[in-house]
């Protein structure tokens, strides 16, 4: 699953500063220093095949840490469920929530990291959410019971999704980083799957990180909405 | 079987009926009004004996004098937001069975539903409504999506087991913060529940589809149960707990008592109220490549004292269903298993038997549906052979539905 266009472009945006930076340094002549290299993650699952949609976050441990800017982001109701059902988003982003379906929504979230309620009637725009706290927000919605949706509010300079091939990429200045892998369905902590690394001399560093336990199965979407969950 | 005879009131029930619809209609002015209607039309064929609604002792819907075009259900749905934390619920029926009155009330309430804080969800539901037992009626109109004949257990509650009163629910949200599982438990108090048992006695177990109408009648003009009832000034209650493993595993619990004084008599209509209690516990569990199994199992008994006497009914039945989906269709198979006791020396209302049925039933994305069902009934039954004819009964239906429903909520 890719990220949504916005997300990619704030991928880009923060792939292109990495590079700007490295040429910055190169000019000033203190090139060995922060010159960019690519950093490589690939996620698998426990029998080892590539995990797609793993969320991975990477921060420098060396450079003080460099907040990303924040972004504006859209989560939609569409079909009785919500449209992306993962969001990551810098800390200090906007999320809208519109409603497309024919049937109202009241969405919520309890999480520690932004508790909110937001009835969405129809044709009634409401204004964006503003999340100013790093950490996992789940998203219901009191009407239908069986919505599920998440946001990852991240702190991390570096953050994107695995692909089909449970890989993900971004271009960084050398240096010591801690890689954050998490997941909706991940039933070991997030503790437990981050790893520190160097990115040293060479072109490209690889990191593999494979989880010791199995997802959740993926939630049944195929029943009818007519249906109690 | 006592001669249990029910004076009808036809226009207390009209009015009654009347006043929660215009409560709905009223609510339904109000914003956020979801609305659906549905026509289900049936063809078909059957070597039962005469159906419960024309008096007989048959165990399906639609007996031998029914072969042909029938009405399976008309269905008016309305769900309308009360400000942001309530809402009204309706849904109303008509079967062409000469009911008490042309359209019944099946459920009709009303729900505070605050948002779920610090992981916990509550709920409470005020009116008429079914309690939480079956885990086969899942889909719009407390229908089942597996079969168009509900199993025994769910076609009793969907004939004599009714909440008219209150129900609270508190659920732990385990699934929303981290964990594999939820729980919950319910409890509801309600009244007008004294004539539940009737038809367990009389009748027995069936397998179909009529739910009774909220103070509706089981069975012809002048001789049907009245499972609706209230004079005895008790109200009953239930419990229950809910557990859940994701969105793949139901496990229900239930315990049930009308709380009716059995010695209590309406003086009125000489209705006897029934003292019904029962446990109920189910289990559904659900496959991601589209299997489901479902099993449910109700154990309980059903008294009545009139003076110098106590009769007593205990009943129990099961059932297994294993369905698949593919894509649009589903395919299900249930066999049921079901047994009505008597403490009368003679076996005086004693059922026992067992059923399949199978079914295919196919949903295009939005407004039809067609469904197809083989259901076979063998059943001994004691009153059977008290009106003369054979104990021992195989009765065999076949029955083609098809059904359109359009609504704001359908697209």
């Amino acid at each position: 699953m890719r990220p949504p266009a916005r997300l990619r472009r704030i991928g880009c945006t923060a792939r292109r500063a990495a590079r700007v930076l490295a040429l910055l340094a190169a000019l000033g002549g203190r090139a060995g220093a922060v010159l960019a290299a690519t950093l490589g993650i690939h996620v698998q699952t426990p029998d080892g095949h590539a995990l797609a949609g793993a969320v991975v976050t990477v921060r420098p441990l060396d450079a003080p840490p460099r907040r990303p800017a924040p972004a504006h982001a859209v989560m939609d109701q569409v079909n009785r469920a919500f449209a992306p059902d993962l969001l990551v988003i810098p800390v200090g982003s906007t999320v809208a929530f519109p409603n497309s379906d024919s049937v109202s929504h009241q969405i919520y979230s309890f999480s520690a990291a932004k508790r909110f309620q937001l009835p969405l009637y129809r044709g009634k725009p409401y204004p964006p959410v503003q999340f100013d706290q790093s950490g996992v927000i789940t998203l219901g919605c009191n009407i239908h019971d069986d919505m599920l949706a998440y946001l990852l509010v991240t702190d991390a300079p570096y953050f994107g999704r695995t692909d089909a091939q449970g890989a993900w990429s971004t271009d960084v200045p050398r240096g010591r980083y801690r890689v954050s892998v998490w997941h909706p369905r991940l039933r070991e902590s997030e503790a437990d799957l981050e790893r520190e690394l160097t990115v040293g001399d060479a072109d490209r560093a690889d990191l593999q990180l494979r989880l010791l336990k199995s997802l959740q199965p993926a939630p049944i979407t195929d029943r009818p909405h007519s249906w109690d969950y | 079987m006592p001669n249990l005879p029910h004076i009808q009131r036809p226009l207390r029930t009209r009015c009654r009926s009347a006043a929660m619809i215009s409560l709905l209609a009223l609510a339904a002015t109000g914003r956020a009004a979801d609305w659906e209607m549905s026509l289900d039309a049936r063809l078909v064929t059957s070597d039962a004996g005469r159906s419960f609604m024309d008096g007989g002792l048959g165990a399906t819907r639609y007996d031998r004098n029914d072969s042909g075009v029938q009405l399976g259900r008309a269905r008016f749905a309305l769900t309308a937001s009360l400000g942001e934390l309530w809402s009204a619920h309706l849904d109303a029926s008509a079967w062409d069975d000469k009911d008490r009155s042309p359209v019944g009330v099946t459920e009709a309430y009303l729900q505070y539903r605050p948002y779920p804080r610090a992981g916990y969800r509550f709920r409470l539901k005020a009116g008429a409504f079914y309690p939480p037992i079956s885990l086969e009626n899942r889909a719009a109109g407390w229908e089942s999506p597996y079969s168009l004949s509900y199993s025994a257990i769910n076609t009793w509650v969907g004939v004599e087991v009714r909440t008219i009163g209150l129900e609270g629910q508190l659920e732990w949200l385990g699934t929303r913060t981290g964990h594999d599982f939820d729980l919950g438990l319910s409890a509801g108090a309600f009244g007008w529940n004294e004539g539940a048992g009737v038809v367990l006695a009389g009748n027995g177990f069936m397998l179909h589809d009529r739910q009774t109408p909220v103070f509706g009648r089981v069975g012809p003009p002048g001789a049907g149960a009245l499972p609706f009832q209230q004079f005895d000034g008790r109200a009953g209650v239930y419990a229950g707990v809910e557990g859940r493993w994701l969105d793949r595993v139901v496990l229900r619990v239930l315990r049930y008592d009308n709380r009716a004084d059995p010695t209590a008599m309406d003086f009125v209509s000489g209705a006897i109220a029934w003292q019904t209690r029962f446990n109920s516990a189910g289990l559904r569990v659900e496959s991601g490549t589209g299997w489901t199994a479902i099993l449910q199992w109700l154990d309980g008994e059903t008294i009545i004292a009139p003076p110098g006497i106590q009769l007593q009914w205990p009943f129990r039945a099961q059932f297994a269903l294993l369905s698949k989906r593919f894509g649009r269709q589903t395919l299900s198979a249930r066999y049921d298993r079901f047994e009505v006791d008597s403490n009368i020396a003679d076996g005086d209302g004693s059922q026992i038997g067992h059923a399949w049925t199978a079914a295919w039933m196919f949903e295009t994305r939005a407004h039809w549906r067609l469904g197809l069902e083989w259901l076979r009934v063998q059943s001994s039954s004691y009153n059977r052979a008290e009106l003369g004819g054979p104990p021992l009964a195989t009765e065999t239906q076949l029955q083609l539905a098809v059904r359109y429903a359009f609504g704001s909520g359908v697209r």
